[in-house]
């Protein structure tokens, strides 16, 4: 029941996770224009706004650095869509500068909202009529329900009965330790902590939150970097990776010259692909404020993928999980045997060079990609998590010898978590538990 | 008017409502079929348990008699699962019945306002309206007028007992069962359905050979349940314990179809917690024994509790099945196991002040809400009194919440969800445990008592004192250093505790044991109630979210069907409370947010 607290704010982008000329992000809750105006270019023109107007301005980050020029649809409370006072930013369609604002808001402290969320505010506050009441209850049957509907797809079935399956095996534990907690100690038979049974359920539970990274990698998507030295054919295989992708929009510039990236995808795997200029530059040329960004970026890459010229060689970095490293060229020279390799320019290899970057992606899961259960959303993420890490405490009180009845506390945190993924579970279903499998009872 | 208040009853609910009345300054009358069995013990002769000591703790605090009555009776003291954990440990002590009952009838006998008479209420008078209860009517042909009417009849409305093949309409054995109530209910609408419970043989002490038995004795030292004061002194017997075989399951396996429950003569739910012999043996086919408590019933007789085996099989099975268990060889059956079947009304039926839906002025507690044990009798007959004074002055019910007390959570279980089984309290049936613990229930209700007027000066005043005894002891454990930190830190760790620190800090040994044991568990479980509370603070969001008794659900378009059905026959008063109705999903309940919130606007 708590998922019904309305007093914060929420945000989301409105329009689709994708570049686009521009996208809309969308704000509710009581207090949001006072809180935005402290990073926006004009705070006193978005304070005072009156309902339906519009305010043009930039976002800024705290130390005042420009992110985006943005309009400002001003709604307040008792108009617009949730009937809060909110807020609609049209800024551009960059996914760079989507992200980036996004995590200012979450900085901010305001909350990423859930799916349907927006409506569900629009309903509570009446903004909807009760005639389209039995449409909305879809939305708001159950979180369960809702979270699965939002991210699931066609494993939300094969996902809630293994989440049920985790569910029943804690509901059998916490049913051994409740029973010691209702009953005298000389009612009961000599009593042994499940241990076992915890640490193979903890286990599972982190083996499916896991898949986690499966999914947000095929969400989220990773960053790629090409690097290499001047002249190593960075720049072809960044225009013919573009090229040979249907679903890249123009590539954009990058705001600090530094830079140039684009958006593809690598066997479903959304990349942002970043092609450095900066090393491609003589060192001196360029200001060291912009290699401290190169650097930086290549830090941050999830792959760097290091192009060495066969006709030249020249410094090869060593291969590690993270640097992938590529021999271009192969029309003119011949690369080392058994090293991969692809001409930009014919593009031989190039598909050789697309599976290798996605296995390299995948290859540091402790799960498998091909994994038929994946979590997909942050929220249950979230979740399996909190129950996961509620059950490694409770591992820990047992260990130390703490009584039984903090120990329950975390059991029924951890239950209360997987409670909200499909469905709450009551003291009458544990007691339902005692009561059919334990023999209790003077 | 004859009367403000008549208490219908004299058993555990019975007794806590009317001294409730009478102490709150109401002139009550309290009318019970049989004078002699007031305060019976009908059952196991022991009080307290786990959550169920804690709830006679509560009554005390909130001031009742309960702890009274058995801190003055009791012949044996435990205190069970100490090594489980403060949240889940609890009081329970062995009565001697007689003592107990006595004890129970000289109490209300010595309440200036209360008057005592023996018959047996048959029917409720109401006004010409149909929904105002203005009386009773008795068997012996009496009409007595009252504002208020507590009902507790027990098991003995419409009460039947069942041995084998033999059935008669008993509430206890050999005692007639209130004839014609029930029916009459039943005409005026009230939702009466059936349960059923039952209890062990009794056998004489000198035909047992206890050399076969496990001896089980109590605490060396007693402690009382109730706060008001801080010893007592009580002789101290043992219990013992044996268990059934491999012959004695054969003998009851050969017998099952003689049992009136698996015959299908008794068609009532019986408690799935507290199963019968025969039922173990049948759902349990695996276990070759079964665990039995012989218990003394009292000092001054031969009478002792078989507690473990209660059953409905016919007496001559019994005899055999007893027989073949260790130590009862030779056992002589006093009296013998039985099963009762009674007449309950669907606590749905009530509102958290356990006032009636259907009929104004009327209040029901105990077992006739469709409870088990004397505990939870108790602490209904203790709120339905509290409440009826309420409503005689006007004022606002008290309704106790999940948070602060078993007792809460019994009554919110009860009129939001019902029940389909006599309903036993389990300290998992509560969302905060941590913060149930029995040793502070006077920290979470004394003030409520005296607030309706029923807890004393003093006990406000007891309460106050031990308050700045424990801030003087945390004071104490702030300013001192053992190591490197300070005490109140290193009592936080597991292998520290109150005793190992008092040998640098000499000073703790003048506070008594119960202030110091307080404050350890205070220190040492902070960190998960801070955690806990916070977790409270949203679940009374919802319950302070209040919904009006004359909602009406019709109004709203949207409802589900079922939920709206639920909603109506509950008629929550919270959405906190709507929400935990089985039915109702969380649609109707935002629906519900939606127009409450509307209306709350329309108001400001």
């Amino acid at each position: 029941m708590r998922e019904y607290v309305t007093d914060d704010i929420i945000y989301a982008l409105a329009t689709p996770w994708a570049q686009s000329a521009l996208a809309v992000i969308r704000v509710s809750g009581e207090g949001c224009k006072a809180l935005l105006a402290t990073r926006f270019s004009r705070p006193k023109a978005l304070e005072d706004a009156g309902n339906a107007t519009l305010i043009h301005g930039y976002l800024q980050d705290e130390a005042g650095k420009k992110i985006d020029e943005v309009i400002a649809a001003v709604y307040t409370e008792g108009h617009g869509y949730t009937l809060e006072e909110a807020l609609e930013f049209s800024c551009h369609g960059s996914l760079a500068v989507i992200k980036e604002i996004l995590a200012l808001f979450s900085r901010l402290g305001m909350r990423s909202a859930e799916g349907g969320e927006f409506t569900f505010r629009a309903f509570l506050h009446g903004r909807l009529d009760l005639t389209q009441a039995e449409a909305v209850q879809e939305l708001v049957v159950s979180q369960s329900e809702r979270s699965r509907a939002l991210a699931l797809g066609r494993l939300e079935g094969s996902l809630k009965d293994r989440i049920s399956s985790l569910k029943q095996q804690l509901m059998l534990v916490m049913a051994a330790v409740e029973v010691q907690l209702d009953y005298a100690e000389d009612e009961l038979d000599e009593f042994v902590f499940p241990h076992a049974q915890l640490v193979d359920l903890t286990e599972q539970l982190h083996h499916l939150s896991e898949t986690y990274q499966v999914g947000k990698l095929y969400k989220s998507g990773a960053r790629i970097v090409l690097a290499g030295s001047t002249n190593a054919g960075k720049s072809s295989l960044f225009n013919l990776l573009l090229k040979q992708e249907r679903s890249i929009v123009s590539p954009v510039k990058g705001t600090t010259r530094d830079y140039i990236e684009a958006d593809l995808s690598i066997e479903g795997i959304p990349i942002r692909l970043y092609d450095t200029a900066g090393l491609r530059e003589s060192s001196d040329s360029i200001e060291s404020e912009g290699i401290k960004r190169t650097e930086r970026l290549i830090g941050q890459a999830d792959l760097v993928v290091f192009l060495v010229d066969s006709t030249m060689m020249g410094h090869v970095p060593d291969e590690d999980e993270r640097t992938l490293v590529v021999y271009n060229k192969s029309d003119l020279a011949k690369p080392p045997k058994g090293k991969l390799s692809i001409s930009a320019q014919s593009g031989e290899g190039v598909d050789r060079l697309l599976h290798e970057i996605s296995s390299r992606l995948t290859s540091g899961f402790s799960v498998s990609p091909d994994e038929l259960l994946i979590i997909e959303s942050e929220r249950q993420y979230q979740l399996l998590n909190a129950s996961e890490e509620a059950l490694s405490r409770a591992l820990v009180l047992v260990d130390e010898d703490i009584p039984l009845d903090i120990t329950a506390v975390e059991l029924s945190e951890a239950m209360d978590n997987l409670g909200q993924l499909t469905g709450e579970v009551t003291p009458s279903d544990i007691l339902e538990t005692i009561f059919s499998g334990f023999c209790v009872g003077k | 008017m004859d009367y403000d208040a008549i208490v219908v009853g004299g058993g555990h609910a019975g007794i806590e409502a009317a001294l409730a009345l009478s102490r709150i300054g109401y002139k009550t009358l309290l009318i019970t079929q049989n004078l002699d069995a007031i305060g019976r013990l009908s059952c196991n002769p022991a009080i307290g348990g786990l959550s169920k000591g804690n709830i006679v703790r509560e009554v005390d605090a909130l001031g009742g008699e309960m702890a009274h009555l058995i801190d003055h009776s009791m012949i044996q003291y435990r205190i069970l699962n100490r090594r489980r954990g403060p949240a889940v440990q609890a009081p329970r002590a062995q009565a001697d019945k007689f003592t107990y009952a006595r004890l129970a009838k000289e109490t209300l006998e010595s309440e200036h306002n209360l008057s005592i008479f023996m018959d047996t209420v048959v029917d409720l008078l109401l006004d010409l309206s149909g929904k105002r209860l203005i009386g009773v009517i008795t068997q012996r042909r009496h009409t007595i007028s009252a504002k208020v009417v507590v009902l507790t009849t027990g098991t003995f409305m419409e009460g039947r007992i069942f041995i084998g093949e033999y059935d008669a309409p008993n509430g206890r054995l050999e005692e007639p069962a209130a004839i014609g109530l029930g029916t009459n209910l039943r005409k005026k609408g009230f939702p009466v359905g059936r349960l059923k419970t039952g209890t062990p043989a009794r056998v004489r002490k000198s035909t047992l050979d206890f050399d076969k038995m496990e001896i089980q004795d109590g605490e060396e030292l007693m402690m009382p349940f109730s706060f008001d004061y801080d010893s007592i002194s009580r002789p101290m017997v043992p219990c013992y314990i044996t268990w059934t075989n491999e012959k004695t399951h054969a003998i009851i396996q050969e017998n099952i179809h003689r049992s009136p429950l698996y015959g299908g003569k008794i068609t009532g739910t019986g408690p799935r917690y507290c199963p019968s012999i025969e039922d173990k043996v049948v759902r349990f086919p695996d276990r070759d024994r079964h665990q039995i408590f012989v218990e003394p019933e009292g000092i001054e007789t031969e009478e002792m509790y078989l507690n473990g085996i209660s059953s409905s099989l016919p007496e001559d099975v019994q005899w055999d099945f007893v027989h073949s268990i260790a130590g009862l060889e030779h056992a002589q059956i006093m009296r013998p196991a039985y099963a009762v079947e009674y007449d309950f009304i669907d606590p749905q039926a009530l509102f958290p002040s356990l006032e009636s839906k259907l009929v104004e002025n009327l209040f029901i507690a105990g077992q006739t809400n469709g409870t088990s044990g004397y505990e939870e009798a108790a602490c209904q007959g203790l709120m339905a009194g509290i409440n009826a004074a309420q409503k005689l002055k006007g004022e606002q019910p008290l309704v106790l919440s999940r948070n602060e007390a078993y007792t809460g959570v019994l009554i919110d279980d009860l009129v939001t969800m019902g029940t389909k089984e006599p309903y036993r309290m389990f300290t998992s049936r509560a969302e905060y445990r941590l913060n149930l613990r029995h040793d502070s229930c006077d920290q979470r209700l004394t003030e409520k008592g005296y607030r309706v007027g029923l807890q004393s000066e003093d006990g406000l005043s007891r309460l106050q004192h031990k308050l700045e005894k424990m801030e003087t002891v945390k004071d104490l454990l702030r300013q001192r250093k053992v190591a490197d930190k300070s005490a109140i830190q290193a009592l936080k760790m597991p292998e520290v505790t109150m005793d190992s620190l008092q040998e640098s800090i000499p000073e703790l040994a003048g506070f008594e044991e119960p202030i110091r044991y307080q404050v350890e568990l205070d220190v040492k479980y902070e960190g998960y109630i801070n955690r806990q509370e916070r977790q409270i603070n949203r679940f009374e969001k919802l319950e302070s979210f209040h919904i009006s008794q004359d909602f009406d659900y019709d109004t709203l378009d949207g409802l589900s069907t079922e939920g709206k059905e639920k909603l109506k026959l509950v008629r929550p008063i919270s959405v906190g409370q709507a929400s935990r109705i089985s039915g109702v999903r969380n649609s109707d309940i935002a629906l519900l947010i939606v127009h409450l919130d509307r209306e709350g606007r329309r108001e400001r």
